[in-house]
């Protein structure tokens, strides 16, 4: 593999690259599922190749094959130097690297049991026993469980001197109860809406707790036919982690990434809110808000030892007590933002993908509430726990979230479940709002394994690290 | 490319090794190269080329599948017997069908070798012209030149490009597919254009670019109005943004199966207006789409509603023989949990104007160019929110009057198509053939700062 590297780097020097970077990727996936007793889906696969990126004549190029023949390698070196040359003809500036120093080294996620050692014969055997006690309460409709592996091993290395092999593990397992009846259709998931994914093994898989947790997941979810629509006007909310998780990914991560702020995103995912004069000077939330950017984060799906480009992993802050401080960056584009080097931000989805900024694991600190003593200071209040469906528009202000259940907190007393809960807010009033985050103890690495970026569309993990807040007076039952 | 002779001798190698007592192998995959810019420059540009081998083998109800992008015989057996292993290692699924045999399928005519091989060149020059012509009106330009064959997705994902069974089944086909996206930007607003084709020549560069740098220029300096129930004219993006999301909440029969759909319960009846039609139509001359499912089965012209009637779901197999039918020819890959598939959505029914007869006719009402960002909010009732984008505007008296504000909303779908009043030609969007609507009571519920 290494000899291909070489073969690809030295092709495209000698095709006048000032540049170039290869990478060769081998995946392994195993994805499967069950529904109501039955296996529902079933897929293991694997997927070898490389692309080559260059930069010739001041502008980037890209051409990637699965076909790892000599012939191949070098051809595809050269058809990176051609496009790159195509680029050329089309530029306002030319292009320069933050500098990076050379690194050799080797990086593997934590991984206690390989989870492509363990048969399929047992992973079965634990989804179909909580499809069982999902399915012994009455009245639910669909009983959905799955778990999913994806190694990925990887070989970077660059004209600069780069060479760096990772082998990265991550695993995840989910279910989702599903009532169906009086013209509605109600559904609760576990722990999330995306189940829980995390880098590690086998090991992973048991800290879900599904079986746990099953037979309260399908009761809430039967619960929730009958439950009483959630209500319309200024409610102080209490988000639980795994909705504050996805909050945090659309209204603060997404606007971090700073190709999106210098317009590079701008025909497709969009740009962003926090353009470059607000860097150290906008108030993006309250005081209670931290959030960190953190490729080193032990079990988060974005935790590597080196990003795409070959920079390594990283931990900084990005809001420090609700200041904005900081980008997520690529080598490309730090010194747009007054910085020297990458903050390692570069991830490409696969072989035959360039790498984009993309987000690492972004959480928000904990705080020092318990989640009963939050709810008891709460006196006119909503609960609201599980991601159901989100939007928020291109620049990253006006968002809209619903979620799995709700219930209504009146004087600092958790009441009646509610259904069909959603709220609508601005991104930095919202986060103004907050005043309030629990503590360590209630703090998780909530994962996001689908999100997507770029043209051609890119898929991404990472996670997103949060405890339960509170907000003040949010717009809740919008959607009447 | 993957030739078709190619294609079956893989193929056929898969299902001469096979030790099951059924085997369905599939091949997907092709070119695909896109050059994206921003910014006025070309800043990533990139080209692919993959094929990916699917096997599932069956032993009485056990079904196991493997995938592999190694292709030479190594990888072929190796595919197989992890296939077997797979099934062997699983419970029967007591609703599995035996596969499928031999099928006619309909002659797509959607292979252009010139869209097949476009050299990067080619996509360079003509972003230089649409960027050319952004920097003449003092406009940033943002967006990409694609071109390809085969059966890739936009996120990488492959579909079948040829397919073949133990019972005899065999099916190929190959089409090429060009797309140029652009967004021209100001100081404060933005204007959008699309065109995708199987046919490059198809591709009309400047007047994408035109329109997108046209509707920057009108919606400069946009005013703030209150949200609220507005009459609206959608340009046929934002409809099929909104048809595909109600083609994949509603259009299925699993879906209807489990009571999930919003036609549970009322095939047969009108909900929508009696000037509205829903097809789902590979075959329709600006789609060419693939005409076989993810089971081998020949994809069906599917009428969903006719005149505001519901007619009925899309079916795979195993739904099909829950209700008596035929296959429609929408089944994703067995087994799967989320049943058959509408993806390629037609929407007619008035007799169509002008795009710019739509305006014209409209005392005043807000021009929506695209949504962004939509999601479900209620299956049932199809309600969805977004986000306008990229050219939101004012019409008055028959004129736009001036750019606004973007906004939210959280509108039904159903409801929408009750209060359709006109239309204007279906163009292909995306996957859809939909026209521009003109729409009254559509529901904004918020703005957003720009």
């Amino acid at each position: 593999m290494k000899e291909l590297a070489m073969l690809a780097i030295d092709a495209a020097k000698a095709r006048g690259a000032a540049y170039a970077d290869v990478r060769l990727v081998e995946t392994r996936v195993e994805n499967l599922g069950t529904k109501n007793g039955k296996v529902g889906s079933y897929e293991a696969s694997e997927d070898m190749g490389f692309g080559v990126r260059v930069i010739a004549s001041g502008a980037w190029g890209f051409a990637s094959s699965d076909d790892m023949s000599r012939e191949s390698v070098e051809k595809t070196a050269r058809a990176a130097v051609e496009t790159a040359l195509a680029s050329s003809k089309v530029k306002e500036e030319e292009l320069i690297l933050a500098p990076e120093s050379a690194h050799v080294a080797k990086w593997s996620t934590l991984c206690e049991t390989d989870p492509f050692k363990v048969p399929l014969s047992q992973k079965l055997e634990h989804l179909f026993k909580v499809d069982e006690a999902l399915r012994k309460v009455k009245g639910l409709t669909i009983a959905e469980c799955s778990m999913g592996f994806v190694r990925e091993k990887q070989l970077f290395a660059s004209t600069e001197g780069s060479l760096i092999e990772q082998e990265l593990v991550h695993s995840g397992a989910g279910m989702t109860a599903t009532a169906v009846g009086g013209g509605d259709v109600q559904r609760r998931s576990f722990p999330s809406s995306e189940g829980h994914s995390a880098s590690g093994g086998y090991e992973v898989i048991g800290r879900v707790k599904l079986l746990e947790n099953a037979g309260r997941i399908a009761e809430e979810a039967v619960a929730l036919l009958s439950a009483d629509v959630c209500p319309s006007g200024k409610k102080d909310v209490i988000l639980d982690g795994s909705q504050l998780c996805l909050q945090i990914h659309e209204s603060i991560g997404h606007p971090s990434e700073l190709d999106r702020v210098l317009g590079t995103e701008a025909n497709y995912a969009g740009t962003s809110y926090l353009s470059l004069d607000k860097l150290g000077k906008l108030r993006l939330g309250s005081k209670y808000v931290t959030i960190v950017a953190d490729s080193t984060l032990p079990g988060g799906l974005a935790t590597v030892g080196f990003d795409d480009e070959g920079v390594p992993a990283q931990k900084w802050e990005l809001v420090k007590d609700g200041l904005f401080v900081g980008y997520l960056t690529s080598r490309e584009n730090a010194r747009a933002c007054g910085e020297q080097r990458s903050r390692g931000c570069m991830r490409a989805d696969g072989w035959n993908r360039i790498p984009l900024v993309r987000m690492t694991n972004i959480g928000l600190a904990p705080g020092t509430w318990k989640l009963e003593d939050l709810i008891a200071d709460t006196a006119d209040g909503l609960l609201m726990e599980t991601n159901k469906s989100w939007s928020i528009d291109q620049m990253r202000y006006n968002f809209q979230f619903s979620t799995e259940i709700a219930w209504e907190i009146k004087n600092g007393k958790k009441g009646r479940m509610l259904k069909n809960p959603n709220y609508q807010g601005i991104s930095t009033e919202f986060w103004n709002s907050c005043d309030a985050v629990c503590d360590e103890t209630h703090w998780w690495p909530w994962g996001i394994i689908n999100c997507g970026k770029g043209q051609p569309g890119q898929i991404a993990r990472m996670s997103h690290g949060s405890a339960p807040a509170r907000f003040r007076g949010v717009n809740v039952g919008v959607a009447r | 490319m993957m030739e078709k002779a190619r294609a079956e001798s893989i193929l056929r190698s898969a299902l001469e090794l096979s030790k099951s007592d059924e085997i369905e192998v599939c091949l997907g995959g092709g070119s695909y190269s896109l050059t994206r810019f921003a910014n006025n420059t070309i800043h990533q540009n990139v080209s692919e080329k993959r094929n990916q081998l699917s096997v599932r083998s069956v032993f009485g109800k056990k079904s196991g599948k493997a995938v592999t992008n190694k292709l030479d015989p190594e990888g072929v057996l190796s595919a197989v017997r992890q296939s077997e292993t797979a099934a062997a290692a699983q419970p029967e699924i007591p609703e599995l069908l035996p596969m499928p045999g031999p099928q006619q399928y309909p002659v797509v005519d959607a292979f252009s070798p010139e869209t097949a091989s476009l050299p990067p060149g080619f996509r360079a020059e003509a972003v230089a012209r649409a960027v050319r012509l952004c920097k003449k009106n003092g406009l940033q330009a943002a967006g990409y030149f694609s071109s390809g064959y085969g059966s890739l997705g936009g996120y990488g994902e492959v579909s079948p490009l040829a397919m073949a069974n133990s019972r005899g089944l065999s099916a190929y086909h190959s089409g090429t597919e060009a797309s140029f996206s652009i967004t021209a930007m100001g100081e404060g607003s933005s204007g959008w254009g699309q065109e995708t084709s199987w046919l490059v020549s198809n591709i009309d560069v400047e007047k994408v670019a035109s329109v997108a740098v046209e509707k920057a220029l009108l919606s400069s300096k946009p005013r703030q109005l209150e949200p609220g129930k507005y009459k609206v004219i959608l340009e046929p993006a934002a409809v099929a943004e909104l048809m595909a999301y109600m083609a994949w909440v509603g259009f299925g029969a699993l879906q209807l199966q489990e009571g999930r759909s919003f036609m549970a319960g009322k095939v047969g009846q009108k909900v929508f207006g009696e000037n509205i039609s829903i097809y789902d139509d590979v075959y329709h001359d600006l789609l060419r789409g693939r005409p076989f499912d993810s089971e081998g089965m020949p994809r069906k012209r599917v009428t969903i509603a006719e005149k505001g009637v519901l007619k009925g779901p899309v079916y795979d197999r195993i739904t099909a023989s829950k209700d008596q039918k035929e296959s429609t020819g929408h089944g994703l890959p067995v087994p799967n949990t989320s049943g058959p598939e509408a993806s390629s959505v037609v929407l007619e029914g008035f007799q169509p104007v002008t795009p710019e007869e739509l305006v014209k006719r409209t005392d005043r009402a807000i021009l929506v160019t695209r949504f962004w960002y939509v999601n479900v909010v209620d299956p049932m009732k199809v309600v969805l929110t977004g986000m306008t984008r990229d050219g939101t505007f004012l019409v008055e008296n028959g004129k736009i009057a001036c750019g606004i504000r973007n906004f939210r909303f959280n509108q039904s779908v159903i409801e929408l198509l009750s209060n359709v009043e006109a239309m204007s030609t279906p163009v292909r969007t995306g996957g859809c053939v939909v026209p521009g609507l003109l729409v009254r009571d559509f529901n904004f519920s918020s703005g957003t700062e720009f």
